[in-house]
């Protein structure tokens, strides 16, 4: 596996892209968090990037879920340039934060509800059980999230992120403080929105958890991809020797 | 446009059912006007001053005085979890937030509004005067100016190291006609004035209000914009 900071590479002829981003650069007065990212991703792909700290992933994805503007470069989704006047766009975004985006004392129930409100969903009586019952929650409808167990509180999370059925899921260390029970329920969760219609990027330091269901893979050093590839048939082991290789020499550049 | 509203709607909702879940900021904002409506009683000789003619600017100071301790507050439980991170990410054009807040703001400050007229009646032995509706419509115009200016850098202070100790300093300023208009509008109804000679202060709060109003929901986004 030869180590190369890969551009962006074409979609397939025909296929259009559900994610394009451009030279994406973020900077924080003279730290550069995101430097000029190239990324094209079609519908059905998981993209997992890794990285150690600091290295601009959670600045990447919120870039990606339009909550941060770019310093410069640009982001297409579903064909269309994000106009950061416009709100319809984050319709097709469903982003699940480490910070939970949700309200401590409204109940389960009442969190998707009002979310729902603000995506304009007329069908929340339907669609709110249907996902509790995916996230495992469906006992939990009634309870206050400060209530729930940090690993309930994450799938609280994800079901309002998958609430309005999004083309593009956004995720940010989801597996982070979950017990092992708490991460296999959200694993396969994750793994159902592998249904070839839903595009998704990971961010996350956990290389086993990262690689399980990605099939694409990409490492983040100071703010660049120092490496970005199909994951193939690489394992968990294999792929740590290789992460550590290509950090090692991308933090020395 | 009927998404908007709903849109609007739902954040009203939304925060009214978090302050009665609470109660945080509408038990400091009551708590504060019942006593300072008892200190104002012993700290003021009534057999001296008439209460009608100081009760105007007592009423505004304690709305205002007993609003910030509830505006400061406004986006503390936003910051918890996220969520207010999570609301920005989601459709709601960002004039819809804030005046969803603002809405939420006002009808929390106007309750506060009407139990500071109550005590002050009550300690003070007020009368309100032959137009009672027309005063509280006049601390209404007041409220919805001062809650939109509230409401915004009420933002921008929970931005800050500072946080919601900046906001009176921030807010203050800019309430000054809305404190001369209002005050001045209430002295006259409380000395049994004919309504016709507050036309023209009504016609200023309500022009601030709107002012306020506009600017709060024009300005927000780039508060919150990262």
């Amino acid at each position: 596996m030869a180590t190369s900071a890969a551009p962006a590479p074409p979609a397939a002829p025909g296929v259009a892209p559900v994610l394009v981003a451009r030279g994406l650069t973020r900077e924080y007065g003279a730290v550069v968090a995101v430097n000029g990212i190239d990324l094209a991703l079609e519908a059905g792909e998981f993209l997992t990037v890794f990285g150690p700290n600091g290295a601009g992933k959670t600045s990447l994805l919120r870039l990606l879920g339009g909550s941060l503007r770019p310093t410069s470069g640009e982001i297409v989704v579903g064909g269309e340039r994000l106009d950061y006047r416009e709100t319809g766009w984050r319709s097709r975004i469903g982003i699940l934060s480490h910070q939970g985006y949700f309200y401590a004392h409204l109940t389960v129930e009442e969190n998707l509800r009002f979310f729902g409100k603000l995506f304009g969903l007329r069908d929340l009586n339907e669609r709110i059980p249907e996902r509790l019952e995916q996230v495992g929650l469906a006992d939990r409808a009634g309870f206050e999230a400060r209530q729930l167990s940090h690993g309930m509180r994450q799938r609280l999370s994800l079901a309002r992120a998958l609430l309005h059925d999004p083309d593009l899921v956004l995720l940010d260390e989801p597996y982070t403080g979950l017990d092992p029970y708490a991460s296999s329920v959200l694993r396969n969760v994750l793994s159902s929105l592998g249904d070839g219609r839903r595009t998704v990027v990971m961010v996350t330091h956990n290389l086993a958890q990262g690689l399980e269901l990605a099939d694409r893979v990409a490492i983040q050093v100071r703010g660049r991809f120092a490496w970005e590839g199909a994951r193939g048939e690489m394992d968990a082991t294999a792929f740590e020797h290789f992460y550590h290789h290509v950090v090692d020499r991308a933090g020395t550049r | 446009m009927r998404d908007y509203f709903g849109q609007v709607y739902a954040i009203v909702w939304k925060d009214l059912l978090l302050e009665l879940r609470t109660r945080e900021r509408i038990a400091a904002m009551a708590a504060f006007a019942v006593l300072a409506g008892i200190l104002f009683n012993y700290s003021i000789d009534t057999t001296v001053v008439r209460p009608q003619d100081i009760a105007a600017g007592l009423i505004w100071m304690t709305i205002v005085f007993g609003g910030l301790l509830g505006l400061g507050r406004t986006f503390y439980l936003e910051a918890q979890d996220g969520a207010l991170q999570g609301v920005l990410t989601s459709p709601a054009p960002k004039d819809a937030i804030f005046l969803g807040k603002t809405t939420a703001n006002f009808l929390l400050l106007f309750v506060v509004a009407l139990l500071v007229v109550g005590v002050f009646a009550l300690f003070f032995d007020l009368d309100l005067g032959p137009s009672p509706a027309i005063l509280i419509f006049v601390l209404a115009l007041g409220a919805l100016g001062f809650v939109a200016l509230g409401t915004l850098f009420s933002a921008v202070a929970s931005g800050t190291r500072m946080g919601e100790t900046l906001l009176p300093i921030l807010v203050f300023p800019l309430l000054v006609p809305m404190i001369i208009y209002g005050v001045s509008a209430t002295g006259r109804l409380l000395m049994g004035r004919p309504v016709a000679e507050i036309s023209s202060n009504v016609r200023m709060l309500a022009a601030f209000a709107i002012l306020a109003v506009a600017a709060g929901a024009g300005l927000f986004r780039f508060v919150v914009e990262e």
